[in-house]
């Protein structure tokens, strides 16, 4: 047996040799960035593909981006996606295994494709906002009402940060001096810790709701932009449900995260976190000041006004007395005027009826007159007719004594005197 | 002025309460309703709401400047 051995280094050379072929250079790969570290320029990295569901590591490369491509591809990433080039991402790069005879293999990065990477975040961040409305939670922070002037603000940062130094510095050098309390609730906010250290903050905050107005996250400043540990569900999710309206203040006017979409304000800068507030208060004041000057106003217009009614009292009161005086009399004169008036009204038509009246008496009376006048001629008529002077033209006779009628002669003594009355002239005679 | 009005201490008010009955002394002014007895009770009782919600806004220099010299600890 020809027992021929390599050493190690030519064997790594053989393996290099066969795994440098065109089938494993200048591929794209798609994997999720681990373990991103940065050296003298060079980004070292793990490459890793995870079960989807259990998240096991199914695969794994060790992954290497040179200075010289680093600086472009790095600046060209953030440009495209505002996403650091860091752990946690997913990525589609181009690579080409490479075999080290010390290091052994690892995957030289010579490209990347920030499309993949937008694509994988924003669907994650669907995700989470579609969790977060299927929880019924994506509006309640949003829905929250701030009180009439946010004075007391709970800030959760880092301490030292540029941000929040911005911040505080804005709030405090108010030209109106509104009189803001703060107190920072100190937060990672960058890495891994960030979303577990920020919650632990809320819910400090939320111990003594009371005691606050509302929260205000703002980024601890410096170059880094990672802002992948605040697509987060569970950070979300507590910024939702925060009894305390919040701001968010950790992107860039471009960068959005899922934060973003659940807090109940989204500010660019810290320094417009602070500027918002101070306009709230600012409007306040002037609120204030448009009240007072109102109250102002009114109550001199008030004044002013008695004081004119009096001037006008008092100018009115040395003729006032001669004035009701002739107001009197010219009343007098023209109620006397208008009872004339009435009594002329009243009496004319009652002296018109009267008048007719009278008439129509006359005319009535004459009407009767003339039917009795009539009746009365009729009647003479007939007493002419009847009347004993007719019988005695007839050549009738009346006999009386002492002036009665007499009817039976055996009545009449002798030697009464009788008188005889004829048509003309009357006869006396005695008796025998 | 037989009975003098009751008011509420300033002191004991939220600043919400205090603008709201600034609000309504307002109103009752513009309204014409305002007995010219209580006026000045009326005015005085806004200024001093008015103080009261300034002061609770505002802060003096003292205390600005102790909150500026706690946050440089």
């Amino acid at each position: 047996m020809n027992e021929q051995s390599l050493t190690l280094l030519q064997l790594n050379q053989r393996i290099a040799s066969l795994m440098t072929v065109p089938d494993t250079q200048n591929v794209w790969v798609t994997a999720e960035l681990s373990d991103v570290s940065a050296r003298g320029g060079h980004c070292y990295m793990e490459l890793l593909q995870k079960h989807p569901e259990t998240g096991a590591t199914l695969a794994k490369a060790r992954g290497v981006i040179w200075a010289n491509v680093y600086s472009r591809l790095s600046v060209d990433f953030f440009n495209a996606t505002g996403q650091q080039f860091a752990s946690g991402l997913k990525v589609m790069v181009r690579a080409s295994a490479s075999m080290h005879p010390v290091y052994g293999m690892s995957l030289v990065i010579t490209a990347v494709n920030p499309e993949y990477t937008m694509g994988d975040l924003l669907r994650r961040r669907r995700e989470i906002l579609a969790r977060l409305e299927k929880d019924g939670i994506l509006e309640m922070n949003r829905q929250l009402e701030w009180c009439e002037v946010p004075l007391r603000i709970a800030v959760i940062s880092a301490r030292g940060a540029a941000g929040y130094g911005d911040f505080i510095n804005q709030l405090y050098n108010n030209p109106s001096r509104l009189n803001f309390k703060t107190q920072l609730f100190e937060a990672t906010m960058q890495g891994d810790r960030t979303p577990s250290t920020i919650i632990a903050a809320l819910d400090e905050i939320a111990k003594h709701q009371d005691e606050w107005d509302g929260v205000v996250i703002i980024r601890g400043g410096g170059a880094t932009s990672d802002l992948e540990a605040f697509e987060n569900y569970d950070l979300a999710a507590h910024i939702a449900q925060s009894p305390l309206p919040v701001i968010v203040g950790i992107g860039h006017e471009r960068d959005i995260t899922v934060l973003d979409y659940v807090a109940n304000m989204r500010v660019k800068t810290p320094t417009a976190a602070a500027e918002w507030l101070i306009n709230r208060g600012d409007v306040a004041l002037e609120y204030l000041r448009s009240m007072g000057a109102s109250i102002l106003q009114l109550v001199s217009d008030r004044i002013a006004g008695c004081n004119e009614q009096l001037s006008r009292y008092e100018a009115l009161l040395p003729t006032a007395p001669l004035t009701a005086l002739e107001r009197e009399t010219s009343r007098l004169r023209g109620d006397m005027m208008s009872l004339a008036q009435i009594g002329a009204r009243c009496i004319t038509p009652e002296l018109a009826r009267l008048d007719h009246i009278m008439k129509s008496i006359a005319s009535a009376t004459d009407v009767v007159l003339r039917r009795r006048s009539d009746r009365l001629e009729s009647l003479q008529e007939m007493l002419n007719a009847l009347s004993p002077e007719a019988t005695l033209r007839r050549g009738y006779s009346i006999t009386r004594v002492g002036g009665k009628a007499v009817t039976d002669a055996s009545q009449i003594p002798a030697g009464t005197l009788i008188e005889t009355t004829l048509a003309n002239g009357t006869i006396i005679s005695e008796t025998k | 002025m037989a009975n003098e009005l009751q008011f509420k201490p300033v002191k004991e008010m939220t600043y919400t309460e205090a603008v709201s009955e600034l609000e309504s002394i307002l109103q009752m002014m513009q309204g014409d309703k305002c007995d010219i007895d209580r006026l000045t009770d009326y005015t005085r009782r806004a200024t001093e709401l008015l103080t009261e919600c300034r002061s609770r806004l505002t802060t003096t220099d003292e205390q600005l400047r102790s909150i500026l010299a706690q946050l440089e600890k």
